[in-house]
């Protein structure tokens, strides 16, 4: 549901109520990486490592005790309340951890606790501890809601490069949990209300249709109208024209649309260049 | 599951005078929607659908109605519970066959429940 999956050195947010499932996403997300030859750091205002362990068995995650073992993974317990601002520190202690390892993934959960006391001028820490986790690696960071669906701090989600929230509604029913990705930086997502179960050995199982995948997918049907347009501007002696082309190609790349793109080539056309 | 869902409402899509569906959880986020290219008239409907069901659900439960229907200028809006946590929106055309589209939407919402719960 988003195009790539989370882009690396980005910073994440999970939101959902207390339930939705937000620990559980973050650790798969981690453990499914670690699987394929990752490094990954948990760090937990929470639960103890040994806590977290014994979740993951529970959830049928038997592969986190074999990833502690050989080093992949490591587990970082912090009392929230013991935190000082500006909490600067906690990114020397991730450094500590990683030794100058690459492209890292990293949960914080929660990372409610960073952001309880802010006023403006916290939050400019808040901004620099996400620009240098992105320089570390690619972070997932959860963020309770309240059960009206209002986040209990201040975070703002601009400084996320992804937001998803998580949503239990708590009915029952196909629709009770729900997953919907609010905004992807960079990358096209899926804008459907995704019903997701937490089943054990799995983790989160989000379900969508073969048509609601086909919408973030680039379509290829159209690229012979894309490239005869693309073509006519080529020979055009407009100095716009190469930008305009240049264009063309990025919408040609990213067609999700099943509809004929001649329209909207045309307006492109015409409102960069004036004329057909 | 959710491609029966599509199936069910692409049927009720399908009948004549239903010029769109929307199927909606309880808390007004629109599960599913139905509609045809630009059309203003459906629009404006779609909006005022955007805010007011929830409000119109709330009196729904409170009064204990299983329907209510809206009068607009060119189109009709049925409102119809389909189950705990969703409800079904058709919007009809002037044209369309009230008793038909009614026993479709009664069809169509039992089928709704059956697959959600």
């Amino acid at each position: 549901m988003i195009d790539g999956g989370f882009r690396k050195n980005t910073v994440n947010v999970l939101c959902g109520g207390p339930g939705a499932g937000k620990s559980t996403f973050a650790i798969q997300y981690i453990l499914h990486n670690l699987n394929r030859n990752h490094t990954g750091l948990l760090i937990s205002f929470e639960m103890s490592e040994k806590q977290i362990i014994q979740d993951c068995l529970s959830l049928g995650f038997f592969e986190i005790e074999e990833h502690i073992e050989n080093g992949s993974l490591t587990i970082l317990h912090f009392f929230g309340e013991d935190l000082v601002f500006p909490p600067l520190d906690f990114i020397q202690d991730i450094r500590e951890v990683i030794k100058g390892g690459e492209d890292v993934l990293i949960s914080i959960d929660p990372f409610t606790y960073l952001t309880l006391f802010m006023d403006e001028t916290e939050r400019k820490f808040l901004s620099m501890i996400f620009q240098e986790l992105r320089e570390i690696g690619t972070t997932v960071v959860t963020l309770e809601e309240n059960k009206n669906g209002s986040p209990v701090t201040l975070l703002p989600l601009y400084l996320a490069d992804s937001v998803i929230c998580l949503e239990d509604i708590g009915m029952g029913e196909l629709y009770n949990r729900t997953l919907k990705i609010v905004k992807t930086r960079g990358a096209r997502h899926g804008e459907g209300l995704y019903p997701y179960s937490i089943e054990n050995g799995v983790g989160i199982v989000v379900e969508a249709t073969m048509g609601q995948k086909s919408r973030i997918m680039a379509k290829r049907d159209f690229d012979d109208v894309f490239d005869e347009e693309i073509g006519k501007i080529a020979r055009s002696e407009d100095p716009l024209a190469p930008k305009v082309s240049r264009k063309l190609e990025v919408l040609k790349d990213n067609w999700v649309r099943d509809s004929d793109p001649r329209d909207l080539i045309d307006l492109v056309i015409r409102t960069e260049l004036g004329s057909r | 599951m959710i491609e029966l869902l599509e199936r069910i409402i692409d049927d009720l899509y399908s009948i004549e005078g239903i010029d769109a569906c929307i199927l909606y959880r309880i808390d007004g986020t629109p599960i599913l929607l139905r509609t045809p290219g630009f059309s203003e008239d459906i629009l404006v409907v779609l909006a005022w659908l955007k805010k007011q069901i929830c409000g119109v659900l709330k009196e729904m439960n409170k009064e204990g109605l299983s329907r209510a229907i809206f009068h607009f200028k060119d189109h009709k809006v049925l409102i119809a519970p389909s189950s705990k946590s969703t409800v079904l929106a058709a919007i009809l055309s002037p044209g369309a066959h009230q008793m038909l589209t009614s026993i479709e939407i009664e069809r169509i919402t039992s089928e709704i429940n059956r697959c959600v719960s």
